[in-house]
C-alpha cells in the first residue's frame, strides 16, 4: 500500500536538494487538511477515494469530531517526479542531479487563530509554506496573519485556491467573475507579501504569479487541482508552442479569437479570456453535464479529454462521478507536487538566507556555517519547535529540525533551553539521544540517524526541554532564535483539583500541558492557585479537555475564565520620587513618564530592542519620538524579561561609581515592571528616569540588597505619582455574515463594548464582512452570543489586536478599573483595598521634602478602611466576648484616627473596654 | 531613654561598665548582630548580663526602627552594637529617628576596630579612608574600593579594608519573592580578600599599560579576631597574603603606605612571616 519505505526515505535523506520542508498554513476552515488528503493519498497512505474525507493528518479524536485541526501534524513522504517536469527546476541547488525522487516533509498546521502558536512552531522547521485560500470567502484575517508570520521567518509562500467546486456549483459564477475572483486573490496575497517582504532582501522576489505555476485551483474535498502548468501542457503540442511560454499567455489580460487566431491585449467582442476559454470552459463544460445528467454528452467529452472511467465507476452519476472524472482528470496531488517540487526551496537554498534570522551566535562561527551550508558534515544544530505527546503517557517526542551537521540514536549532545547564556551553565544539559524517529501523521518509525536539512524527531529529550530548545554538539554554539509568537497568552482560568488529595496529580498534569502546547503558560500564583493562560476561549478549553482527559487523569473544576492586564501610567510622575535603602545611605531620585504612541508597539515588533546598536537606536528614538538624543543613549534596559515595552533610562550627570549599582537597579527594574505596584500585573509603556542617585561611599553599603528593593519602591512611587492605569486586551474581530444578519452583530458587540470600524460587502459574494474591536473580557461566550441572535449565520474570529487604556483611575473607588484591581489582588492572594499603597512605600518614599498631600490622603484612606472594617466587625458581634486581636488592633488604630482627625466615635472606647477585659 | 551602648571588640567582658549598668537596668535590650559578630556567642553575653536579648537583624535595626524605638519616651531601651556605635558602622540614622520622636539618647563608646588596628603598629594618624571588600557576586563585581586604596597609597597612607560579612543576608533570587531565603553566614577571610584585590590588579593590568600603584608585591597585614585572646597579626606580600589562613572570624586587612616611619616598620617586623 504505501509506496515507499523508510530505508528509501531514509536514503533520500541525503540527498538535501530534494528535499522540501514545508507547512499548509490557511484561514479556519478554508480546507488545508482536507487538500493534505491529496498528497497523502498521492504516497499512497491512504486510498484515493478516501481522500479529502479521511483528513489523516487531523490524528486526535477530537480533531476528527470538530472537523478542526488543532495540533500540527507533520507527515514524511517520498515522491518521484517525471523528466519533463525536472526541467522546470532551473536551480542547481534545488535538484540533485540525476534524481527524480523528492522527499517532502510536510506539517498541516491548525487555522483557528487560537492554535495560532502551532503555526509559528511549524513554520519555524520548514522552509516553504502552501498557503491555502477559500476562493469563496477569499483572504481572510488569518490568512493575513499567517501569511505574514511565514514572511517574517523567511519561509515562502505558494498559493492554492481551494473550493473552487462551492464557487462552481453553489454560487454559481460565470467564467469571467470566477476568474476576477481568482485574480483578486492573488493580488491580496501578493499585497500582504509585499508590505512584509523586501523584494530586494535576501529572498528575492517571492510574489506568487499563477502564470508561474505557484497558485493552484482546485477543490481538496473532491481530490483535484490544477496549475496554468498542466494546462499548458496539454495544448502546447497542439499550439506548437513552449509549455512556460504558452502559461504566460493563460493568465491576465490575454485574449484570444478563435475565427482570426489572434491573441489580443484587450477585450473585444469576438475574442475571449484565454483563462476563460482553455481552462475553465472545459472544467465548466464536464460540471453542465454531469450535473445536469447529461450521459451522451458526458460519454463523448470525456475520452477527447483522455479520461477513461474504470468499470466499477461507470455506474456513477451526479456528484459521485463528477468527483471521480475530476480527479482522474486533474488528479490534485500531481498538481501540488509538482508546485512544492518546483517552486518550494530546498534547505540548501533556504538556509542560505534564513541562517542570520536563526541564529543568535556570530554569523561566522562553526555552527553560522555550518547551517548556512546545510552541511551534515559540520556541527549538530537542531532546533526542537514543540513536544509531541507519545503513547507513553506523560513522554513527549521534541520535534524539530536539523539545521547542521547529523543527529543519531545514543549521540550525545548539548540540550540547551531558551534561557542558556553561552559559557554558562543554566538551563545546558549534556545527555545521550535516546532514539531518533520519523513523525509519519498517525505513527512513528525508528530511524538511525537524520542528516541536516531534515525534520524529525527525539526520544528522551523531553526531561530537559520545557517546550523548545536547542540540541548541538559544538561546544560554543549559540542558541537558535527563540520563535516569537503572534497571539499573546492573555485569557486565563485558574484550576483545582475536585479532590483535594489529587493536587499531586494535577501539578504533574500541568508540567505535562505546558509541554505538549507551544504557548500555553502554567503559572503558580504566590497564593497557591494554579493558572493555565491561553491564547482565547477555545485553546483554553482543548487544554482544559487534554489536562483533565491525557495529563492529569482527574475530575478538574475550573473557575471563569479571567484576562490579563497591563499596568501603565498615563501622565508624567507629578513630583521626584525618592527612595532611600534600608541603610538610608543610599537615594534614588526617578520620575515615571508615559511612553509616546506606538513605541511599545515597536519594541513588541522588535523594531527597538535591547541588542540594536545604542547610537543607532537612540537616532531612531529621536527622529520618530522625539526623543533626546543623548537620553536615548542611555536606555539601561527594557522590562520585564529584558525585552518588555518598558525602559529604563539614564539620566543622571556625573554620578561616580553608578556603574557599580547598574546591575542592582536593574534587577529591581525588571522586577518591578513584571510585578506593578496596582495588581502585580505587568507593565506596559512606562518610561523610567533616573534623575540623581545619592551613594554609600563604600561598595559593601549599595550591594544587591539594598539597592534592589529600594528601586522597586522608588518605581511603585513613580507610578503611583504618575496617574497609572490599566490596560485591557482587545481583539480584532472578523464577522463574515449575509447582510441580514448585520443588525444582529451590532447589537451584541454594542452589549460587549466593542465598535466596528469596518463594514464591507465581500466583492462577487452576498457575503459582508463585519471588522470590529472588541475587549477580550467581554468575548466570553462572543461566539454563542452572535449565533444566537444572527440565526446561527455570522462567524467571528477573533486576533489579539492591542491593548488599550481602560478609562478610569485605579485608585479611586468605583471606577471599573479599580473594581478590576480589585479583583486582581484578591484572586492573587494580595492585600485587598488600599493596602498596596502602604505596603512597600515609606512616606518618604513619595515626595522628598517631606509632606506630600497625597501620601498623608493615602494613608489615611487605609486607615478609613481599616476603621470601617473594624467597624463592622464590632456592630455584627456586639456584644462580643471575646475579640480576635486583630480587630483589637484596627480598633486601636481606628481610635488613633479618630482622635487625630478629630472626630470622637461612640464604639471605639467600648471596643477597647472589651479588649481590656 | 534610649541607649546606644558599644560592647567592644573581643569578648562579652569588653562591656563598659557603665554601660554594663544600662543594659541591666534597661527594659528592652536589642543586639545589633548584622554588621559585626563577637567572638562569644549571643548566649554567653546573656549570661554575663544576666538578662535575655532580643537579637536585631538587618530588617528589624534598617527598617523596624518604630519597634525598637517604641516606647522609648517613657522607658529605657538599648541596643547593643559590637565595637563602638559610630564605628565601622554607623547607627546615625537610628539617633535621628529617635529624636524625630522627642526620644532622649544617649551614646555609650567602646573600642572599635578602628582604632584597635593599631595593635599591630601602624600609626593611626597616617590612616587614609577606610574602606570595605564585598563579596563578589555574578554580575556585581565592584572595583572602586582599588581606586581608594591607590589613591591612600598615592598620598603615603595606610588603608584599612573591612571585610564582607554576609549574616541573615537574603539571596539575589528571594529579593524579589515575598518569601526570604536567607545564604549561609560567611565571612571573608584575609586570603579571600586579597585574592579578590589579585585579580582586579590582573584585570587593570591587562585594561591600562601605565604600571599600577599596587601591585602584587605590596606589603600587607592581615588581622584576626582583634581585642580577643587568640589575636592573630601576619605581615606579608599580597599574593603570599593569598596563601594565609588566619582561622576563625573576623578578619580585616591593611596596605600599608609605600613609605613607612622607622618604628611602624620595627614593630611590623615582629609578624612578619
Amino acid at each position: 500500500m504505501v509506496n515507499f519505505t523508510v530505508d528509501e526515505i531514509r536514503a533520500m535523506m541525503d540527498k538535501k536538494r530534494n528535499i522540501r520542508n514545508m507547512s499548509v498554513i490557511a484561514h479556519v476552515d478554508h480546507g488545508k487538511s482536507t487538500l493534505t488528503d491529496s498528497l497523502v493519498s498521492k504516497a499512497g497512505i491512504i486510498a484515493g477515494a478516501k481522500a479529502g474525507e479521511t483528513r489523516f493528518t487531523d490524528t486526535r479524536k477530537d480533531e476528527q469530531e470538530r472537523c478542526i485541526t488543532i495540533k500540527s501534524t507533520a507527515i514524511s513522504m517520498y515522491f518521484e517526479l517525471e523528466d519533463k517536469d525536472l526541467l522546470f527546476i532551473t536551480n542547481p541547488d534545488q535538484r540533485e542531479k540525476e534524481e527524480k525522487g523528492f522527499l517532502i516533509n510536510l506539517i498541516d498546521s491548525p487555522g483557528h487563530v487560537d492554535f495560532s502558536s502551532e503555526v509559528t512552531a511549524a513554520l519555524r522547521v520548514t522552509d516553504g509554506a502552501l498557503v491555502v485560500v477559500d476562493c469563496v470567502s477569499g483572504v481572510c484575517v488569518q490568512t493575513e496573519t499567517v501569511l505574514r508570520q511565514a514572511i517574517a521567518e523567511r519561509i515562502k509562500p505558494i498559493l492554492f485556491m481551494n473550493k473552487m467546486d462551492r464557487a462552481l456549483l453553489e454560487l454559481q459564477l460565470d467564467a469571467e467573475e470566477l476568474y476576477q475572483t481568482f485574480q483578486r486573490i492573488v493580488e491580496n496575497v501578493n499585497v500582504i507579501i509585499a508590505t512584509y517582504n523586501d523584494d530586494g532582501g535576501p529572498m528575492g522576489e517571492v510574489r506568487v504569479d499563477p502564470s508561474k505555476g505557484s497558485v493552484g485551483f482546485g477543490s481538496g474535498l473532491h481530490g483535484w487541482a490544477f496549475t496554468l502548468k498542466q494546462f499548458s501542457e496539454m495544448y502546447a503540442e497542439k499550439f506548437k508552442i513552449d509549455v512556460s511560454k504558452l502559461m504566460n499567455r493563460l493568465w491576465g489580460e490575454n485574449f484570444f479569437n478563435p475565427k482570426t487566431k489572434k491573441w489580443s491585449k484587450q477585450k473585444d467582442n469576438d475574442n475571449k479570456r484565454s483563462f476563460c476559454m482553455y481552462i475553465l470552459d472545459p472544467i465548466y463544460k464536464i460540471f453542465d453535464c454531469i450535473m445536469n445528467y447529461k450521459k451522451e454528452e458526458y460519454e463523448a467529452l470525456l475520452p477527447k479529454l483522455g479520461i477513461n472511467l474504470k468499470h466499477e465507476d461507470k455506474d456513477k452519476d451526479g456528484k459521485q462521478l463528477l468527483k471521480v472524472v475530476m480527479r482522474t482528470w486533474l488528479p490534485a496531488g500531481e498538481a501540488l507536487l509538482q508546485m512544492i517540487a518546483i517552486h518550494l526551496p530546498s534547505p540548501v537554498t533556504a538556509q542560505k538566507y534564513r541562517m542570520e534570522m536563526l541564529y543568535e551566535g556570530p554569523h561566522d562561527d562553526e555552527a553560522a556555517i555550518g547551517i548556512k551550508n546545510c552541511d551534515p558534515n559540520g556541527p549538530l544544530m537542531m532546533y526542537v519547535s514543540k513536544m509531541v505527546p507519545t503513547s507513553d503517557k506523560g513522554r513527549f517526542y521534541a520535534f524539530g529540525r536539523v539545521f547542521s551537521g547529523k543527529v543519531a540514536t545514543g549521540m550525545k549532545a548539548r540540550i540547551m533551553g531558551p534561557n542558556y547564556v553561552p559559557g554558562k551553565k543554566e538551563d545546558l544539559y549534556e545527555k545521550a539521544i535516546q532514539r531518533t524517529i520519523l513523525m509519519m501523521g498517525r505513527y512513528v518509525e525508528a530511524i538511525e540517524d537524520v542528516p541536516s536539512g531534515n525534520i524529525c524527531g527525539l526520544v528522551g529529550v523531553d526531561q530537559f526541554l520545557v517546550k523548545t530548545g536547542t540540541i548541538t554538539t559544538f561546544k560554543d554554539a549559540h542558541n537558535l532564535k527563540v520563535m516569537k509568537f503572534s497571539v499573546s497568552p492573555v485569557v486565563r482560568v485558574a484550576v483545582e483539583p475536585k479532590n483535594p488529595a489529587d493536587l499531586p496529580k494535577l501539578v504533574e498534569g500541568l508540567k505535562r500541558l505546558a509541554k505538549s502546547d507551544p504557548m500555553v503558560q502554567c503559572i503558580i500564583e504566590e497564593s497557591g492557585e494554579h493558572i493555565i493562560a491561553g491564547a482565547g476561549e477555545l485553546h483554553l478549553e482543548i487544554c482544559l479537555k487534554d489536562l483533565e482527559e491525557d495529563h492529569a487523569c482527574i475530575p478538574i473544576k475550573k473557575s471563569d475564565p479571567v484576562v490579563s492586564y497591563r499596568e501603565t501610567v498615563s501622565e508624567e510622575s507629578d513630583q521626584m520620587c525618592l527612595s532611600k535603602s534600608p541603610n538610608k545611605h543610599n537615594r534614588l531620585f526617578m520620575k515615571a513618564q508615559p511612553m509616546p504612541d506606538g513605541l511599545a508597539e515597536d519594541i513588541d515588533d522588535g523594531k527597538v530592542n535591547p541588542r540594536d546598536e545604542f547610537k543607532a537606536r537612540a537616532r531612531y528614538l529621536g527622529e520618530k519620538y522625539d526623543y533626546d538624543v543623548t537620553e536615548a543613549r542611555k536606555i539601561w534596559c527594557f522590562g520585564p524579561d529584558g525585552t518588555g515595552p518598558n525602559i529604563l533610562v539614564d539620566c543622571t550627570k556625573g554620578v561616580q561609581y553608578l556603574n557599580e549599582i547598574k546591575d542592582s537597579v536593574v534587577a529591581g527594574f525588571q522586577w518591578a515592571t513584571k510585578e506593578g505596584v496596582l495588581s502585580e500585573e505587568n507593565l506596559r509603556g512606562v518610561r523610567f528616569n533616573i534623575y540623581d542617585v545619592t551613594l554609600h561611599a563604600d561598595a559593601i553599603h549599595r550591594g544587591g540588597g539594598q539597592i534592589i528593593p529600594t528601586t522597586r519602591r522608588c518605581l511603585y512611587a513613580c507610578l503611583l505619582t504618575a496617574q497609572p492605569r490599566l490596560m485591557e486586551p482587545v481583539y480584532q474581530c472578523e464577522i463574515q455574515c449575509p447582510e441580514v444578519a448585520v443588525g444582529g452583530i451590532y447589537g451584541v458587540l454594542n452589549r460587549r463594548r466593542g465598535h466596528v470600524f469596518e463594514e464591507m460587502q465581500v466583492a462577487g459574494t452576498p457575503m459582508f464582512v463585519v471588522k470590529a474591536y472588541l475587549p477580550v473580557n467581554e468575548s466570553f461566550g462572543f461566539t454563542a452570543d452572535l449565533r444566537s441572535n444572527t440565526g446561527g449565520q455570522a462567524f467571528p474570529q477573533c486576533v489579539f489586536d492591542h491593548w488599550q487604556i481602560l478609562p478610569g483611575d485605579p485608585t479611586e473607588s468605583g471606577t471599573r478599573p479599580y473594581n478590576v484591581v480589585q479583583d486582581t489582588r484578591k484572586r492573587k492572594g494580595l492585600k485587598e483595598d488600599a493596602g498596596w499603597i502602604s505596603t512597600g512605600l515609606h512616606c518618604e518614599d513619595l515626595n522628598y521634602s517631606g509632606h506630600s498631600v497625597l501620601n498623608t490622603v493615602e494613608i489615611v484612606t487605609s486607615w478609613i478602611s481599616i476603621a470601617k472594617f473594624a467597624f463592622t466587625v464590632c456592630s455584627l458581634f456586639y456584644p462580643p466576648r471575646r475579640l480576635d486581636s486583630s480587630v483589637v488592633t484596627a480598633a486601636l488604630l481606628f481610635n488613633r484616627w479618630c482622635s487625630c482627625s478629630g472626630i470622637v466615635f461612640r464604639a471605639s472606647p467600648m471596643v477597647l473596654s472589651q479588649s481590656c477585659s | 531613654m534610649f541607649y546606644i551602648v558599644g560592647l567592644g571588640l573581643g569578648d562579652c567582658k569588653d562591656i563598659t561598665v557603665k554601660g554594663l549598668e544600662i543594659v541591666k537596668k534597661c527594659e528592652r535590650v536589642y543586639l545589633e548582630a548584622y554588621t559585626s559578630i563577637l567572638t562569644c556567642g549571643t548566649e554567653a553575653l546573656e549570661e554575663f548580663y544576666g538578662r535575655k536579648l532580643i537579637v536585631a537583624d538587618r530588617d528589624l535595626v534598617e527598617q523596624g526602627a518604630d519597634e525598637i524605638l517604641d516606647g522609648a519616651k517613657d522607658t529605657d531601651i538599648a541596643l547593643l552594637v559590637v565595637g563602638d556605635p559610630f564605628g565601622a558602622t554607623t547607627h546615625t540614622d537610628l539617633v535621628l529617628r529617635a529624636e524625630e520622636k522627642g526620644i532622649k539618647f544617649q551614646v555609650i563608646h567602646n573600642a572599635s576596630i578602628l582604632n584597635a588596628i593599631g595593635c599591630c603598629g601602624l600609626q593611626l594618624y597616617s590612616f587614609g579612608e577606610t574602606v570595605s571588600i564585598p563579596y563578589w557576586m555574578d554580575g556585581w563585581q565592584p572595583n572602586s574600593f582599588y581606586d581608594k586604596i591607590a589613591n591612600n597609597f598615592k598620598n603615603k597612607m595606610h588603608t584599612l579594608c573591612l571585610l564582607d560579612i554576609k549574616v541573615k543576608e537574603p539571596t539575589l533570587e528571594s529579593l524579589t519573592k515575598r518569601k526570604k531565603e536567607f545564604m549561609p553566614p560567611r565571612f571573608m577571610s584575609v586570603s579571600e580578600a586579597a585574592q579578590q584585590l589579585l585579580l582586579i590588579i590582573e584585570n587593570r593590568r591587562k585594561e591600562t599599560c601605565s604600571s599600577l600603584d599596587i601591585t602584587e608585591d605590596n606589603l600587607a597585614v592581615g588581622l584576626a579576631r582583634v581585642g580577643s585572646d587568640n589575636q592573630q597579626i601576619v605581615a606579608c606580600s599580597l599574593s603570599k597574603m593569598k596563601e594565609v589562613d588566619l582561622g576563625g572570624p573576623l578578619h580585616s586587612l591593611i596596605i600599608p603606605g609605600p613609605v613607612l616611619h622607622p618604628l611602624e616598620e620595627e614593630y611590623l617586623q615582629k609578624f612578619k612571616l
